[in-house]
């Protein structure tokens, strides 16, 4: 049976009636058409599907739907403002911390919320804090070369 | 002549990066059609079994499924990568009289929702007569085993046989031998994006066209025409975004074929989207291998022979194995000079997923065995481990018999330079930690043409507008080596404009050149030279109406860039690249200016055209009561030509050390009988970022002139030294030799144990 | 990908009444409900199939349930919603039981312990849990609610089997109780895996308690993780140390005991007789950094 679903996304109120089995990456993906949240195991374990939820990271294909009933989620999609790259993104650009980009939306989702909770992280807290994004292509130094860069770009721009 | 670049060799961003930062970026993955339907593979739960009989009744009545198909719908094309040799096209689309593998296909649903699929599998009834099964290429060999395919006696799928000098006269020279036997276990691709594919079938024209998750568009279009006993040119394949290949993807598998079959006779579009458990126990991996080595060398460190055995678990089909075994034999002796050399190797049937090429491939098990062995020689003969290396190493313009010439070739100065930098990075090692090394050489994209392809290796066509915008077409792919950027910049350095100024179309088999695809590190020098090639027939005409123009004696040069073209020597003479291009498509009847290139690869051996190399150090800390190993970091001095991209060749070689570190520890494929025992991202264990140390990269140039602006290979070649390096490392702390890869603790603590038993024993 | 195949219908109770009631329903209407909090291992499990609710009641509304409270004399009260992540961050945590914070690290990922929660992890049963054996060693309590009415159980006594406790299936786990540390007490949690963050090949958590001149141990826990059906005291150890100076020959003893008392088992990743060997380690070094810190206490 169906069950509505309420929840703002990228800023904006959305209202579904969705089969409450349904995970939030498959609401997001195939409900929504948000296809930048991507989808890489099937245990819990890429972080791959992170987005983020009332502010911290988490895992999409780990939520229900329903889970997120009330809540506030940004996506990959809502990052960005308008047509200015978020310097987060500028980051991962010009650090070459995506490679084939697959795991790229949640390691960005990630730093988004490691940066908003830290500010000014070292190396160590961003390899803490981002454990759990496996990454097949990069070997992670170049991805925690950005977070570092973009943690300067944002002091910048305050 | 000193060359000085606009933008080769300049740090670039990804030229998809907007995309892939955005979430802009399609993948197959991320792509659907109107009125699509969803394919579900029905898998086989024995090893090997025959069928007897499959019956779909029960899940053809589900509401919602459209269409199911088994081995009898199949049009029986068998299709291989090896398609000069027709008995090595041995894959089907789904298994018709018996399985080979657990995970082999037996039947696909096509249905509305992907909950109906999935429940429609459960209700076909398939009869097996179960057979019994082999899981290990030395059983396989018997004369007792059972036959995996028929035709193929004692399970022998391909075999090699390479050899030049006189090795018997060779190790009759040598002061000192060893012998040493290897197993190698096999590695899993693990992509973040799993294999995937959208088909759609016209009904009016017969035509088909595929999206795929493919690192090869070409490979994919023979394969489907293989399989479907279709026209090529009736078959159209797209390659968007691709979340990563390592070489898993070059074959044509079943999510394409099966996708494609369900749309032909649905005539609606499919997608086939294999799931992480599926696609560990389905798809293809990285060869296990048993390996015996024996080196001579003399008392001054000097190798006079080698000979390897090898035999190679290859699996249910062939794939790309016949390739790696092939890659085994000579990547293992790089970047050496081995007078005599014998490599005898054959290829074997088993009852498991197949074996192809994967990140490094033919090179990575094999180093690692040579590599491991060179060290235990160094210390047996009180050499050392550099000094051994420096002994033994290429010079520019060496040949092996038959088989490889190595014209660029900076090895030396990278061990000279590793040698000067390592005393300053790591000055001393504390109890339990060493320093381990090895050096490494790999292709610049492959010479042998088993796919047996009448067209150049790689093509490409540049139209520039009048606006002077350039429209790029190639088949090349990108699947997150950077290839795309690459490409650009090539294009964008041999007009003298900026990358801004060009649009890239690639990876589209109906409307770009045909290239082979992303393997074997072939796309910067093939596909690079393609496009110079095309951009440079331009920039001739440009260049030449330039000339003319200024009325300058035909003896002068003149150069594009800057988005001018201009006198070298006098570069205040010139026009706007703009300007000239108005002009050229003007005098051009008012047709955009179109160059065409191809690249095919000739008087350079067997192998490939130029080859990358260098040396690689590791530092680790053993934990010796639980048998740890801590990488600690890693220091690597390269030659890969001219860098194009000296971002993107950073972020390969990362990538290439991390799989590296995760086949030397910790990437392992037990199974029970063929029963993969470990298929999903938590039980199959890649080194996440807290264990992956820093990696230091240096360069040292050299010049390729066989490759685009002097570049060759860079960065695949640094996976295969990795595991060497880091279990050199182990050996130089603690003495522990080890006859595999993946080291857990606990083959870690036993090695540990059995190297102080034996010190204990020589006292 | 794989999805939820089997489906159910989701409930979200507002009070912890209401909750109650509706568990309390599993009998009267013989439809299996199930607890949802983080859903981080149950989501998973349904996903696998192994476990398929027809109803699934989340509490993560229940926002009386999201606590964390200190008090020097009563110790820590952690409502059933409290995130591993709100812990491993409390400084009140990180303060007064800095081992809950070190633990914290290696659960799995942040994005787990952004949404997961330590009363979910110890409902689960999973004999690899990080918290448990934590939880053994500093003694906590655990208080549960029906609408039958409230009990508490030590958390030694809370696991029974591989993924089964004694909750009923009407029951929550509302609080988790962490009596303040006793004087002279130092308490240190190692868990060891190849990879960092993974699931532990054994784990041990070990509290020591000095006599006011530190130097004679006049109580200690040493409880194991992975290597048994629950995490496990290892009692025989337990002894060795009570009463007694502690010296690195005394842990090494200690260490061989409990790896005698543990019972693991065969896994791809190691083999029973490694683990075992792993558990005496751990136990020696986990011993050694409690000492040191019940001396330093
Ligand atoms: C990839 C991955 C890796 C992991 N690695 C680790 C690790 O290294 N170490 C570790 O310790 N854990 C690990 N975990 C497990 C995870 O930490 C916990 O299981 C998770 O935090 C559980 O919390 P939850 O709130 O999500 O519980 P849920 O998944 O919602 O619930 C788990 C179980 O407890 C029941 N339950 C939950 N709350 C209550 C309650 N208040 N009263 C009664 N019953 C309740 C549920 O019905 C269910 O049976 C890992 C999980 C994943 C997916
Ligand atoms: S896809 Fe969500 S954790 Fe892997
Ligand atoms: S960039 Fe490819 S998986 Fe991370």
């Amino acid at each position: 049976m169906k069950q509505i679903l309420q929840f703002t996304v990228n800023g904006e109120p959305r209202e579904l009636l969705i089969d409450p089995k349904k995970f939030l990456v498959e609401v997001l993906r195939e409900d929504l058409g948000l296809t930048g949240t991507h989808w890489a195991c099937d245990t819990g374990a890429c972080c791959c599907c992170t987005v983020i939820m009332d502010g911290k990271a988490v895992k999409s294909c780990s939520i229900l739907a329903m889970q997120a009933n009330g809540r506030e989620v940004t996506t990959i999609e809502g990052l960005a403002d308008g047509p200015n790259l978020h310097p987060i993104q500028q980051a991962f650009i010009d650090n070459w911390a995506l490679q084939c980009g697959f795991c790229s939306s949640g390691q960005i989702m990630a730093a988004k919320a490691l940066l908003d909770e830290n500010p000014s992280p070292t190396r160590e807290d961003i390899q803490l804090q981002m454990d759990g994004h496996l990454c097949r292509c990069t070997g992670f130094n170049m991805i925690q070369e950005a977070i570092l860069d973009a943690a300067e770009r944002l002091k910048g721009q305050k | 002549m000193k060359r000085e670049y606009s933008i080769i060799g300049k740090p670039t961003g990804n030229v998809d990066g907007a995309a892939k930062t955005t979430g802009e970026a399609k993948y197959c993955f991320d792509m659907s059609l109107p009125n699509q339907l969803y394919g579900k593979h029905l898998r086989s739960p024995y090893a090997h079994a025959r069928i007897l009989s499959i019956d779909t009744s029960e899940a053809e009545k589900l509401q919602g499924v459209k269409a199911i198909i088994t081995g009898k719908d199949v049009p029986g094309g068998k299709w291989g990568l090896w398609r000069r040799f027709r008995e090595l096209c041995d894959q089907i689309a789904l298994a018709d009289d018996k399985v080979r593998f657990i995970g082999e296909p037996v039947a696909c649903v096509a249905a509305t929702t992907k909950d109906i699929a999935e429940q429609a599998i459960e209700l076909i009834n398939v009869e097996y007569e179960p057979l019994p099964g082999v899981f290990d290429p030395l059983e396989a060999i018997k004369d007792d085993a059972p036959l995996v395919h028929d035709d193929f006696e004692n399970n022998i799928n391909a075999t090699r046989h390479i050899e030049w000098g006189n090795v018997d006269e060779g190790f009759a020279q040598a002061d000192y031998t060893r012998e040493d036997k290897f197993t190698c276990f096999p590695q899993a691709v693990a992509s973040m994006e799993v294999h995937n594919s959208l088909a759609s079938y016209d009904k009016g024209s017969k035509r088909l066209t595929v999206w795929s998750s493919t690192q090869s568009p070409y490979y994919l279009q023979l394969g489907l025409a293989d399989a479907l006993k279709m026209r090529e040119g009736d078959i159209r394949v797209i390659k968007p975004h691709v979340g990563g290949g390592f070489g898993g993807k070059n074959s044509t598998m079943p999510d394409s074929t099966s996708a494609a079959l369900l749309s032909m006779k649905t005539g609606r579009p499919v997608k086939i989207v294999f799931n992480r458990e599926e696609e560990f126990i389905s798809t293809e991996h990285r060869t296990g291998m048993h390996v015996a080595l024996k080196i001579g060398l003399k008392k001054d460190g000097k190798i006079v022979a080698r000979e390897c055995k090898v035999i190679t678990d290859g699996g249910a089909y062939t794939g790309l194995g016949a390739t790696a075994l092939y890659l085994s034999g000579i990547f293992q002796t790089f970047p050496y000079k081995i007078p005599n050399y014998r490599y005898d190797a054959f290829r074997t049937y088993t009852n498991k997923v197949w074996a192809t090429s994967v990140r490094g491939f033919g090179a990575t098990p094999t180093v690692y065995c040579a590599e491991s062995q060179l060290d235990r020689a160094a210390k047996d003969l009180g050499i050392d481990p550099l000094q051994i290396r420096k002994m033994n190493v290429m010079e520019p313009g060496y040949e092996a018999p038959g088989q490889y010439k190595v014209d660029s070739c900076g090895i030396m100065p990278c061990i000279e330079k590793m040698e000067k930098r390592i005393k300053e990075k790591w000055p001393k090692v504390e109890e339990n930690e060493g320093i381990g090394f090895s050096a490494f050489a790999y292709m610049s994209g492959g010479i042998f043409n088993w796919i047996d392809t009448p067209y150049a290796y790689s093509g490409a066509r540049v139209q520039v507008n009048i606006d002077g915008t350039v429209d790029l077409f190639t088949q090349a792919s990108d699947i997150g080596q950077g290839h795309n950027t690459v490409s650009v910049m090539i294009c964008a350095e041999e007009l003298g404009i900026g990358m801004e100024d060009i649009r890239l179309h690639p990876a589209d088999t109906a409307t770009t050149p045909v290239d082979l695809g992303a393997w074997g590190s072939r796309e910067t020098l093939m596909n690079g030279n393609a496009i110079k090639m095309a951009a440079g027939q331009i920039k001739q005409k440009l260049v030449d109406l330039a000339r003319a123009k200024l009325g300058e004696n035909i003896a002068y040069d003149l150069v594009a860039k800057d988005k001018r073209i201009y006198l070298e020597l006098r570069p205040e003479r010139g026009f706007s690249y703009y300007d000239i291009v108005r002009d050229a498509i003007k005098l051009n009847d008012g047709e955009p200016l179109i160059g065409t290139g191809h690249y095919t690869p000739h008087n350079k051996g067997m192998i490939s055209p130029a080859y990358g190399m260098g040396i690689m150090a590791i530092k680790a800390k053993v934990d010796k009561e639980i048998g740890h190993i801590e990488p600690q970091g890693v220091l690597i001095v390269h030659d890969c030509g001219q860098e194009i991209n000296p971002l993107g060749a950073r972020g390969q070689v990362e990538g290439s050390v991390h799989m590296g570190l995760g086949y030397c520890l910790c990437e392992d494929m037990p199974n029970d009988n063929g029963m993969l025992l470990n298929p999903s991202m938590n039980d199959y264990k890649i080194v996440r970022q807290r264990d992956m140390p820093q990696i230091e990269l240096m360069d040292v140039p050299t010049y390729e002139a066989e490759g685009p602006f002097g570049a060759k290979e860079a960065a695949e070649a640094t996976i295969a030294p990795t595991a060497p390096a880091l279990a050199n490392a182990v050996f130089a702390a603690t003495g522990a030799e080890f006859d595999s890869n993946v080291l857990k603790p606990e083959k870690v603590l036993k090695a540990i144990r059995a190297a102080e038993a034996k010190k204990a024993q020589k006292k | 990908m794989k999805t939820i195949v089997n489906g159910f219908e989701y409930f979200s109770p507002k009070t912890l009444e209401e909750a109650l009631k509706m568990l309390s329903q599993y009998d009267s209407e013989e439809k299996e409900f199930k607890v949802i909090a983080g859903g981080q291992s149950l989501n998973l499990m349904m996903k696998q199939g192994i476990l398929m609710p027809e109803c699934l009641v989340s509490i993560k509304g229940l926002s009386e349930l999201d606590y964390l409270n200190y008090d020097a004399k009563e110790g820590l009260k952690i409502g059933a919603l409290t995130t591993h992540r709100a812990i491993e961050t409390s400084d009140e945590i990180q303060k007064n039981f800095k081992v809950l914070v070190e633990m914290e690290h290696n659960v799995s990922s942040t994005e787990t312990r952004n949404y997961g929660t330590l009363a979910g992890n110890f409902c689960h049963g999973d004999p690899g849990g990080d918290p448990a054996p934590v939880l053994v060693a500093l003694n906590a309590i655990i208080k549960m609610a029906s609408v039958k009415g409230e009990r508490t159980v030590p958390a030694e006594e809370f696991t029974l089997d591989y993924y089964e406790t004694v909750l009923g299936h009407d029951e929550l786990l509302t609080e988790i109780q962490i009596p303040v540390i006793p004087p002279n007490t130092g308490v240190y949690y190692t868990k060891y895996s190849q990879i960092l963050g993974d699931f532990a090949l054994a784990s041990a958590a070990v509290s020591i308690t000095l006599d006011d001149k530190k130097e004679k141990c006049t109580d200690v826990r040493i409880v194991l993780g992975s290597v048994g059906s629950t995490a496990m005291r290892a009692k025989k150890a337990e002894e060795i140390l009570k009463g007694k100076k502690i010296t690195d020959e005394l842990l090494v003893q200690a260490g061989q005991a409990a790896s005698e008392e543990s019972d693991p088992t065969d896994s791809v990743e190691a083999s029973e007789e490694y683990k075992r060997e792993l558990v005496g380690v751990l136990v020696k070094r986990v011993g050694k950094e409690a000492l040191e810190r019940a001396k330093k206490a």
